[in-house]
């Protein structure tokens, strides 16, 4: 399943960059997250409670990043396991100054979902993906602005 | 030697034209309907563990790491297998193909790579089977995903993922059958009607019980006993035997009741040895019940296949002379009884119709989706779809009333016993009678009224007709057209039937029964032959191995036995018959065989009713007071009987000769009404006609026509194994996978003709498999019913509303696959 899209960000494009390649502020953004494990810059685990039907679907979930550019690109595979389901997904962002000012974020994911899980189809899928890509992106605009008035104040 | 020993048996009366005919009441419904049946998950034993499988989450990936310590550790559980452990104990199982499927290594478990969602990886054994479900939620597999093959259509691709590195791509099977003079055909042809795409859709017939074993391993002699739904023990145990590198003596296969098998129950094998290796690693009995989704996921799915590049030769008139066509089959990930089905179709190759010149290209190809193998209608029910759509677009192409084409191209009573180009021979019938019969069921009459009454309130109504023919008694030979190098012909079934001490009729069958009456059917068989009721005739429920009445072919499967089990039962109880009386003829001093009748539940002599020796006398005799019998009287009230099939081993060179014997049929009519609105539909009318030569008890006959006739519906209207992109399987359990039930069956009127076999014992054909018609017939009713609102042509077998409303919207889709010059 694949899902993208843009968002625009009232911040300078480094502040941005730097929350999204902050592990402790990317993991406020994400819902459902019980507990963050750092392994490096470039390795983080999350174990995370998935709203999805009754009780959600708890599942550990490895983030590797794989490639990044500073301050534009960067791309991230991540594998999560739990019972009932395996999730891959790729995605990556891309980071440009805004026309009005600001910084937007053109970013893509290529999410699989494998077990009795990913047979719910993405009829299913579907909509609760775009509601988490929305909880997540609305979180990390909460973030960016933190950060924004953190640099600014 | 004096009568002093009898008892008067209970006076019996068998009716004039004897019990075969008669619906008697069936003997297995006492038991099953009070519950009291005996189903492989009511078999227990002390100490046993209950197996449950971690299955594959991915339709293909390596297998990079299994870790069972934690599963393991769990207080109650017993131990687990890998599929290491399964490669370094047994041997791939045997091939049916040669190269390039039979290069293929498929073991019981996946070892180092899984091609399914749903393929069994590990297993696991616990004191409960919740917890050996909790404990497989343990088990650590790590994977590395591959792309998966889901379109069969793009098996072959330069660029397709390959599953079987060992056959070196996804072909697993190519033959091309040519009968007749297609250029001939073509040259004479008026018309030539082409149809690009049809396919045939995947499902199967969801029997309420799913799979299951109770397995016993006997250390001292090396020996397990297998209680086990698996209805062809025959099969199993040749799968089974060479690789587990035992002999066959060591498997023995038990079963009483079994509910309800479709084919899709003779293909646990996999399982079967994995709980063998678990009953000998742990040394307890291993219970394996199926649950639904895992039924769904891996068990058996009907073979999903595609027709491509059809051409039809058609005079103007409606005359068919001939087709050729691309079949392009989807065997999923292995090949557990395929690519049998790439000839099984060859028994109804030309349909029931007269054209003589046929060309089918024949392609089975590996895919990341479930196995499949036989599902009631094996691979004949997809052929006879093809054949009653091509009657159907051809007719609705040239404008043609459909009736009329059939009856036009009908294979004709006349010309019965009927040899098909392919060397088949239909053995008798009469489908234009058929036919008529179920149109006059639907009112066929008064159609066009209906449907301007229908039209009035805004339904578009439609008629459709599905004829299909259910071949039955296969000649195993037909493999070696798959394989030449296989050593399979002919057929065979046992049955054994004796005279106990106090005058017991025993009876015992190779058959494993599945609701098909078998006890009762064999009890009117020898009620006939011994002149006693059926109600004296005991048969033993279901099949054990170890009984004398097991044969290369035991099973119930394809239609077969009111052929192979009855003609085995009425040759063993001949022979009893004939040992009753030359016993009494030594009892009697020497009178003469010929005077001598069986009646009455014993034997007497004809015109002195008063010399009169009671079975129960019989069996005491020769059982428990013998001496002083003729040295020369060999008697032991103990009959052993093995039918065979008069089959040749056919032409492999001409793919040609008779593939099974016996050739039923059934015809349905549907009507339909729909809304254009939403393509929602319902049946309004339904007729099924039968014809499977004398009936036995005409009952069971109408309870199998009736439930075929179900499962037809649900698979024409709704039951589909769908797949997305990754080889999800979106239809895994009860919630998506809609089987019909009361609310959803129409009006059913059913009719039979009874056109008895000139080719086997009792007049009889298997039957059971004709239900398919009534995916022919709805197929066709909703095409009917389309006419002249976008004049859609009906491509698939499965026609959902949300199809039938695609249909409507956008009838050019349909309309571009098909086209006449």
């Amino acid at each position: 399943m694949k899902v993208s899209g843009e968002k625009t960000f009232a911040a300078p494009r480094a502040t941005v960059w730097r929350v999204l390649n902050d592990p402790t502020a990317m993991a406020r953004t994400m819902p459902g997250v019980e507990s963050f494990d750092v392994h490096d810059d470039r390795r983080w685990t999350a174990n995370v409670k998935i709203p999805l039907g009754l009780g959600g679907l708890k599942m550990k979930v490895d983030m590797d990043k794989v490639e990044e550019r500073p301050p534009d690109f960067a791309k991230l595979a991540m594998k999560g396991t739990g019972v009932g389901a395996m999730m891959r997904m790729e995605t990556s962002f891309n980071l440009s100054d805004a026309a009005g000012g600001g910084t937007t974020m053109a970013w893509d994911a290529d999410v699989h979902i494998a077990g009795p899980v990913g047979s719910m189809g993405q009829r299913v899928l579907q909509p609760i993906v775009n509601q988490q890509v929305q909880s997540v992106l609305s979180a990390l605009d909460e973030q960016v602005q933190e950060a924004a008035g953190s640099t600014s104040g | 030697m004096s009568s002093s020993t009898t008892v008067a048996p209970s006076p019996v009366q068998a009716p004039q034209k004897g019990w075969a005919g008669q619906s008697v009441p069936r003997k297995e419904d006492k038991r099953l309907l009070q519950g009291e049946g005996v189903f492989v998950d009511d078999v227990k034993r002390h100490g046993m563990g209950y197996v449950h499988f971690v299955r594959s989450p991915y339709a293909h990936a390596h297998i990079t790491r299994i870790d069972v310590s934690e599963a393991e550790a769990v207080e109650g559980v017993y131990g687990t297998l890998t599929g290491e452990e399964v490669a370094a104990l047994t041997d791939p199982f045997f091939q049916i193909a040669g190269a390039p499927g039979g290069q293929i290594k498929d073991y019981s478990l996946a070892v180092g790579k899984v091609r399914y969602v749903g393929e069994a990886v590990v297993a696991v054994v616990a004191e409960t089977r919740e917890l050996a479900r909790d404990a497989s939620e343990l088990v650590e597999v790590d994977y590395e995903p591959l792309p998966a093959l889901v379109d069969a259509r793009k098996a072959l691709d330069a660029d397709a993922p390959v599953l079987h590195d060992d056959a070196g791509g996804n072909l697993m099977w190519h033959g091309s059958y040519e009968w007749g003079d297609l250029d001939a055909a073509f040259a004479e042809a008026d018309r030539v009607v082409r149809i690009e795409e049809l396919h045939f859709h995947r499902f199967n017939s969801t029997p309420l019980e799913c799979d299951g074993a109770l397995v016993e391993y006997n250390r001292g002699v090396g020996q397990w006993t297998i209680h086990t739904n698996n209805q062809f023990p025959g099969f199993a145990a040749i799968m089974m035997g060479p690789a587990m590198r035992v002999g066959l003596d060591r498997l023995r296969f038990v079963t009483q009741d079994i509910g309800g098998g479709f084919g899709n129950k003779i293909t646990s094998h996999p399982q079967l040895v994995v709980c063998c290796l678990l009953a000998r690693k742990l040394g307890r009995p291993i219970q394996w019940t199926e649950w639904r989704t895992d039924f769904h996921l891996s068990m058996s799915h009907g073979n999903e296949r595609w027709f491509h590049d059809t051409e039809v030769a058609v005079r103007s008139d409606g005359t068919l002379l001939g087709f050729r066509t691309k079949a392009l089959d989807d065997a999923g990930a292995w090949l557990r009884y395929e690519p049998l089905g790439g000839v099984i179709w060859a028994q109804v190759t030309p349909g029931m119709y007269r054209w003589r010149h046929i060309r089918v290209d024949f392609t089975q190809v590996a895919t990341n989706k479930a196995p499949v193998s036989p599902n009631r209608g094996y691979s004949r029910m997809q052929h006879l779809w093809f054949t009653e759509r091509v009657i159907d677009i051809v007719a609705h192409e040239l404008g043609l009333d459909p009736v009329e084409v059939r009856k036009r191209n009908y294979i004709r009573a006349e010309e019965m016993p009927y040899e098909t180009p392919n060397g088949c021979v239909y053995d008798s019938g009469d489908y234009a009678r058929m036919l008529d019969l179920a149109l006059e069921l639907v009112g066929h009459g008064e159609i066009e009224t209906r449907r301007a009454e229908a039209a009035a309130r805004g339904r578009l109504l439609g008629v459709g007709i599905g004829s299909t023919l259910d071949s039955g008694t296969n000649n195993f030979g037909q493999s070696r057209l798959i394989n030449p190098e296989l050593q399979f012909s002919g057929n065979n079934e046992v049955a054994t039937v004796k005279l106990d001490i106090f005058g017991e009729i025993v009876v015992t069958l190779g058959t494993t029964p599945q609701g098909q009456g078998h006890e009762t059917t064999a009890a009117q068989v020898v009620a006939d032959i011994l002149r006693c009721s059926p109600d004296d005739v005991h048969v033993r429920a279901g099949h054990d191995s170890y009984w004398n009445s097991h044969a290369g072919f035991s099973g119930t499967y394809a239609s077969q036995f009111a052929v192979t089990g009855l003609s085995a039962v009425k040759g063993a109880t001949e022979m009893l018959a004939g040992e009753i009386k030359r016993l009494a003829s030594a009892v009697f001093g020497g009178v003469p065989v010929e005077a001598l009748e069986l009646a009455d539940g014993g034997v007497r002599i004809k015109g002195s009713p008063e010399a009169f020796l009671p079975f129960m006398a019989c069996g005491a005799i020769v059982n428990a007071n013998n001496a002083g019998l003729p040295e020369d009287l060999d008697v032991t009230l103990n009959c052993r009987y093995v039918y065979r099939p008069p089959f040749q081993v056919p032409d492999v060179e001409r793919k040609f000769g008779n593939l099974t014997l016996t050739y039923a049929a059934q015809i349905h009519a549907a009507v339909i009404e729909v809304d254009p609105e939403t393509g929602w539909y319902e049946l309004v009318d339904y007729a099924a006609v039968d014809d499977c030569g004398s009936r036995i008890n005409p009952q069971i006959v109408e309870g199998q026509v009736m439930g075929a006739t179900a499962q037809a519906i649900g698979a024409a209207m709704h039951e589909v194994f769908e797949y997305d992109e990754d080889g999800n399987l979106l239809t895994p359990n009860f919630y998506d996978y809609h089987v019909p039930h009361a609310l959803d069956m129409p009006p059913l009127a059913t009719g039979a003709i009874e056109s008895p076999s000139p080719f086997t014992p009792l007049g009889t054909k298997g039957m059971g498999e004709g239900g398919g018609a009534g995916i022919h017939a709805v197929c066709a009713a909703v095409q009917d019913a389309l006419r002249g609102h976008g004049d859609a042509i009906v491509w698939d077998s499965c026609n959902p509303y949300r199809r039938v409303w695609e249909m409507l919207e956008h009838p050019e889709r349909s309309r571009a696959l098909v086209s006449v010059t």
